[in-house]
C-alpha cells in the first residue's frame, strides 16, 4: 500500500503541461516550390535528410507487385556513368548512410552523414534518381538473391509469422500483400518496369523534404533543384478507397505450419477500418496497458506469473487510410493452449473493467511520462513530423499528446480494448509445428491450416 | 566491439561541447579524419570514488528533463564455473524480481509508471543495467538500485518461473535461430577449454539444475560496490546526485579478501589461452535452407594496438557493399554468396576475428571453404589500400556521432571505457592509435591474421545431420 501511494505521488508530481520541446527549431521552407521541413540542430556536425514520396506499394498494379520497393532498393545498381561498385564506394567513402523505406501508402529515401560531405553525397543520390539504368546483369543477380532470401524465411519464424499475420489479418483489404512482393512477383521485375516506376516517382508523385542538422544543410537547396530536379510540380498523393472490412463474430484461428518447429509464434489482431484508428492517443494507451513494457497486463500474466513466454507486446495504430491492431508473442508447443487462454481472459477482464486503479495509473503514467524522450534524437523527432504530415494532422498533435493522455480514464480503456482487441473480432495466427493442430482444434473447434509456403 | 569504446568518445565530446571550436575543427574539407586524434576534447565528466570502491561518473546535460542511469558490474559469463553456466545472465533477470525495500513487481512498476524504461544485458565480461528516466525520479532510481545491490530477494517462486523464461529465451535466440546457433558454436570451438568457451546463456542442463543458493552465492560474490561503476547522464545536478549516492551506497561493504582472491584467479591470463582445433570444419544442423558459415581466426584482447588495426581490417574486408569480400563474392559476375561480413570481436582476455556469410543455394560448401581459404592468402596485397583505410576512418567517425545522440549512448560509452580501461578518458589514447594506423600496418596485420592454416570453419545448414545435443 505504501508503495502504491508512493507511485501515485511520483506520477502526479510530473509536469501537467506539455512542453513544445524543440518546436522553435522547426522551420518550414519552400525550395523551388517544394515543401521543406527543417529542424535546426547545431549540436553535431551531422545531418539527416529524408525525401518523402506520397505514394508507396499501393501504386503497384496486379502484375507488378513489389515493383516500388524493388525500384527504390535497386537505385544503386548502376547508372549510365557509374557501376554499382563506384556508387557504393563513393557513398561509403563519406561514411554516408542511405536507403529507402517503402510502405503501402508512402515511400521515403533517407540520407545521412557529415554535413561537410552533404553536398557531394546528395549530388550522388540525385544522380541515382535521375540516371539509374537498372542494368540487367545487376537486376538478375539481385532477383536471385531476393528469391533465396524469401525462400530462407523459414529460418526466421518471427519474420515469417509477421508476414503471414499481415496477409491473413488484412485479407480483403488492399494492405495485406507484402510491400516487397512474393517470389512470383520478384520474377516479374524487369529493367523496363523499374525505369517506368522511377519516372513515375520523379515526375508525378508529390515530394517533401525533411532535414535535421546545422544551418549548413540549407546549402542543399541548390542540389535538390539542379541535380535532383525536384520541384513542387509532382502532385499525386495516394488515396485509397475500399469497402470496410466486417468484423468477425467469432475469433478466426489459423495455424501456419512449419515442420519441426519447437516453439509457437503467436500473432493476434485485426484490420482497423476508417473511424476506428483516428483516436491515436487512446489506441496508444490501450496498447500500452495491454502489452507495453514489462508491467503491461499481458506481460504480468504471461511471463511474470506463468513463465509462458520471454516477451509479449501489443500495438494498435493507424496510418492514413487504415489501421492495424496486434498482439505478438511466442511460447513452447506444450503451452500454446494455456497462452491463448490467458491472453483471452486478460482481454476479457480489461473489457469488464476488472483491474485495479493503480494498474491503469501506471500505464497512463508510463505513456505520459515518456513524452520528453520523443524529442531526444532529432532524426526521430523529424520522423514524427513526417508522419503527421503524411496523415494530415497538425504538429500540435505531437505536443498535445501528454495532455490528452493525462485526461484519459479507465472506462475509456475498457471500452477501446473491447472495441479493438475484443477476442471475438480477432484473427489468431499461430505459426508452428503441424502437431499443434490437435490442441487448437480441441480448444477452438474450427482451425484453418495453411503451409508457410503460401506466404513466400 | 572495440569501436563502441573508442571513437564513440570523440563524438561524445563534440556533442556535449556543442558550439565549441572542437566541432569546427572536426570538419575538415577533404572527407578525411585527418587530425581528429589531436582534438583537445573537454568532456565534462565528474568522477568520484566512494570509500567502499564504488566509482561514479556524472555528466550534466540540461537539454531535456530526462536522464540515463547505467550500472556496470565487473562480472560476466567468464566468471562462471562448470555446472553453473548461465548463472550471470539468469541473475540479471532476477535482479528485476524484487529486493527488501522494493519488493516483487515494484522495480518495473515505479520505473514504467513514471514514463521510464529499464533493461539489462550480460556479456562474457560484464553485466550492465540501465534506466532512461524523467529527471524528477533521480533519487528514487538511486534508492532502487542501492536496494537491489544490497538486498536482493531471489524468491523461490519467481526464481522457478524465470527459469522457464530463460529457457524460452535460449530456444528463441540460439536453438531456433541458425545464426544464433552458428555464433554460439563458433565461440565454443574457438575458446574450448577456456571460460569464453562456455556460453553466456548457459547450457540447458545447467539452467535446469542451477539452484537459488548457487545464484545467491554468485550475487554475494560479485554485486559489491567495488565491483561496480555507476554512470548518470542528463538533467541532474552532479553534486546532488553524488550526495544521494553516498547516502544510499556509502555503507555497502566492499568485496572480502577471499572474493578478491577468487576474482584474481578468474582474471589469470593463462586461463584464457585457447587451443582451437585449427583447420577443422564443424557442421551443425539448423533450419537455414542455405548454408551459413563463420571462418574464425585468432583475435586480440581489448586494448592492444593490433586489436585497433584489426578493427580497420575487418571493416575494409567486410563492411558495406563496397567492401572487398562483398564485391568479390556477392556482387561478382557469378556470385557465390548472398551475404558476407567480417567482424573483429575483442573480449577482455582474448578475441576472435571472423568472416561470416550465407552461401547461394548452388554454391558447394566445401569447395567454397577452400576458395575462401585460398583467397585469404592474397587478400592482404589485393584488398587493402590507402582509400580503404581512409574510408574506414570516415565511417567510424560518422557511426559514432550516431551513437551519442542521446544520454544513454553517452552513458554507455563512458561507463564501458571506464570499466575496460579503468579511465573514461582512455578514448583520447584510442583516438591517437586509430589516427596513427597506416595502410602498411593494416597489410602487415592482415598477413599475420591469415598466415598458416590457423582457422576454424563452422557451418549451419538444414542439410547437415542432426546430432543429439546440437
Amino acid at each position: 500500500m505504501k508503495t502504491l501511494f508512493f507511485i501515485s505521488c511520483l506520477v502526479f508530481s510530473m509536469p501537467s503541461f506539455s512542453a513544445k520541446y524543440g518546436a522553435n527549431k522547426i522551420q518550414t521552407l519552400k525550395w523551388n516550390d517544394l515543401e521543406v521541413v527543417w529542424i535546426q540542430d547545431e549540436r553535431f556536425p551531422t545531418y539527416a535528410l529524408s525525401v518523402y514520396f506520397a505514394d508507396g506499394a499501393l501504386s503497384d498494379s496486379a502484375g507488378e507487385k513489389g515493383m516500388t520497393s524493388a525500384m527504390f532498393n535497386l537505385l544503386t545498381s548502376g547508372t549510365r556513368r557509374y557501376s554499382q561498385k563506384d556508387i557504393s564506394d563513393n557513398l561509403e567513402f563519406y561514411g554516408a548512410s542511405y536507403g529507402p523505406n517503402t510502405t503501402h501508402e508512402y515511400s521515403t529515401y533517407s540520407v545521412g552523414g557529415l554535413v561537410k560531405d552533404s553536398i557531394p553525397t546528395m549530388k550522388k543520390i540525385c544522380h541515382l534518381f535521375q540516371d539509374a539504368t537498372f542494368p540487367k546483369k545487376e537486376i538478375s543477380k539481385e532477383k536471385k538473391r531476393a528469391l533465396e532470401g524469401i525462400k530462407n524465411m523459414v529460418d526466421s519464424h518471427g519474420a515469417l509469422a509477421r508476414r503471414a499475420f499481415r496477409q491473413i489479418s488484412l485479407e480483403g483489404s488492399p494492405y495485406g500483400y507484402p510491400v516487397s512482393g512474393k517470389m512470383k512477383d520478384v520474377r516479374g521485375i524487369t529493367q523496363n518496369r523499374l525505369s517506368k516506376k522511377l519516372k513515375y516517382f520523379n515526375d508525378e508523385v508529390k515530394k517533401r523534404i525533411y532535414i535535421a542538422g546545422p544551418k549548413e544543410v540549407l546549402n542543399l537547396e541548390r542540389v535538390i533543384a539542379e541535380d535532383c530536379k525536384w520541384t513542387g510540380k509532382g502532385s499525386y498523393v495516394r488515396k485509397t478507397e475500399y469497402e470496410p472490412i466486417k468484423s468477425s463474430k467469432k475469433a478466426q484461428i489459423v495455424l501456419v505450419t512449419v515442420p519441426k518447429a519447437n516453439q509457437a509464434q503467436v500473432r493476434i489482431g485485426r484490420f482497423l477500418n476508417r473511424g476506428e484508428y483516428e483516436k491515436r492517443e487512446l489506441l496508444s494507451l490501450a496498447s500500452e496497458f495491454l502489452g507495453g513494457g514489462f508491467t503491461s497486463k499481458l506481460m504480468r500474466e504471461l511471463r511474470v506469473k506463468r513463465g509462458l513466454t520471454y516477451t509479449v507486446g501489443a500495438f494498435a495504430a493507424g496510418q492514413k487510410g487504415y489501421g492495424r491492431a496486434g498482439i505478438s508473442t511466442f511460447t513452447k508447443n506444450e503451452t500454446i493452449g494455456e497462452l491463448l487462454e490467458v491472453t483471452k481472459s486478460t482481454i476479457d477482464q480489461i473489457v469488464a473493467g476488472e483491474f485495479p486503479d493503480h494498474e491503469f495509473e501506471r500505464s497512463r503514467g508510463s505513456l505520459s511520462g515518456s513524452y520528453p524522450f520523443r524529442f531526444e534524437v532529432t532524426s526521430a523527432y523529424l520522423s514524427q513530423l513526417q508522419f503527421l504530415d503524411h496523415i494530415g494532422a497538425p504538429y500540435d498533435e505531437l505536443y498535445q499528446f501528454q495532455e490528452r493522455v493525462n485526461k484519459m480514464t479507465r472506462e475509456q480503456i475498457s471500452q477501446v480494448v473491447g472495441d479493438i482487441f475484443g477476442w471475438e473480432k480477432q484473427t489468431v495466427v499461430i505459426l508452428g509445428s503441424p502437431k499443434l493442430a490437435k490442441t487448437l482444434k480441441k480448444k477452438f473447434g474450427k482451425v484453418r491450416i495453411v503451409s508457410y509456403k503460401n506466404f513466400l | 566491439m572495440k569501436r563502441t569504446l573508442s571513437l564513440l568518445g570523440v563524438i561524445l565530446i563534440l556533442g556535449l561541447t556543442s558550439c565549441s571550436n572542437n566541432t569546427k575543427e572536426a570538419t575538415n574539407p577533404s572527407g578525411k579524419m585527418g587530425k581528429l586524434g589531436k582534438l583537445k576534447l573537454s568532456l565534462d565528466v565528474k568522477k568520484f570514488t566512494l570509500n567502499n570502491g564504488l566509482r561514479v561518473l556524472i555528466v550534466e546535460n540540461h537539454r531535456l528533463p530526462i536522464f540515463s542511469y547505467y550500472t556496470f558490474f565487473d562480472v560476466g559469463g567468464r566468471f562462471e564455473g562448470p555446472g553453473t553456466t548461465g548463472a550471470t545472465h539468469f541473475l540479471e533477470h532476477m535482479m528485476f524480481k524484487g529486493a527488501k525495500k522494493y519488493g516483487p513487481g515494484k522495480f518495473d512498476s515505479i520505473i514504467e509508471s513514471n514514463g521510464g524504461s529499464t533493461n539489462a544485458y550480460t556479456t562474457f565480461d560484464s553485466t550492465v543495467y540501465y534506466q532512461n528516466m524523467p529527471s524528477h525520479t533521480i533519487d528514487t532510481i538511486i534508492d532502487l538500485e542501492a536496494d537491489r545491490m544490497e538486498n536482493l530477494l531471489l524468491e523461490k517462486v519467481a526464481f522457478d518461473k524465470e527459469r522457464d523464461v530463460v529457457l524460452e529465451e535460449r530456444k528463441y535466440r540460439y536453438e531456433n535461430s541458425s545464426r544464433g546457433k552458428l555464433y554460439l558454436n563458433m565461440m565454443q570451438r574457438m575458446f574450448e577449454g577456456t571460460p569464453y568457451g562456455l556460453s553466456v546463456i548457459g547450457s540447458v542442463e545447467d539452467l535446469l539444475t542451477l539452484n537459488r543458493d548457487q545464484m545467491f552465492d554468485f550475487f554475494k560474490k560479485f554485486y559489491t560496490p567495488d565491483n561496480a561503476i555507476i554512470v548518470v547522464v542528463g538533467n541532474v545536478k552532479a553534486s546532488d546526485v553524488m550526495s544521494q549516492i553516498k547516502k544510499k551506497f556509502g555503507d555497502l561493504k566492499p568485496s572480502s579478501d577471499e572474493i578478491k582472491a577468487y576474482k584474481k584467479e578468474k582474471d589469470n591470463d593463462s586461463l584464457y589461452v585457447a587451443k582451437p582445433k585449427w583447420g577443422k570444419h564443424f557442421k551443425y544442423h539448423g533450419n537455414s535452407k542455405n548454408a551459413i558459415f563463420m571462418m574464425a581466426y585468432r583475435g586480440e584482447p581489448l586494448g592492444t594496438r593490433k586489436a585497433y588495426v584489426m578493427d580497420i581490417l575487418s571493416n575494409i574486408l567486410g563492411s558495406g557493399s563496397s567492401s572487398y569480400f562483398y564485391q568479390k563474392y556477392v556482387k561478382s559476375k557469378s556470385p557465390l554468396l548472398n551475404k558476407i561480413s567480417v567482424s573483429n570481436y575483442n573480449l577482455q582476455k582474448n578475441g576472435v576475428f571472423f568472416i561470416g556469410g550465407e552461401l547461394r543455394s548452388r554454391t558447394n560448401l566445401d569447395k567454397f571453404r577452400r576458395t575462401l581459404q585460398r583467397e585469404t592468402k592474397s587478400v592482404c596485397s589485393k584488398g587493402i589500400d590507402d582509400r580503404g583505410v581512409q574510408k574506414t576512418k570516415n565511417q567510424f567517425l560518422v557511426s559514432y556521432y550516431g551513437s551519442v545522440q542521446d544520454n544513454a549512448g553517452v552513458a554507455s560509452f563512458i561507463g564501458s571505457t571506464e570499466k575496460y580501461y579503468g579511465d573514461y578518458k582512455y578514448y583520447e589514447k584510442e583516438l591517437e592509435i586509430y589516427d596513427s594506423i597506416t595502410t602498411e600496418e593494416v597489410i602487415k596485420v592482415c598477413n599475420e591474421v591469415f598466415s598458416g592454416n590457423q582457422q576454424v570453419f563452422v557451418s549451419v545448414w538444414d542439410r547437415h545431420k542432426k546430432v543429439k545435443g546440437n
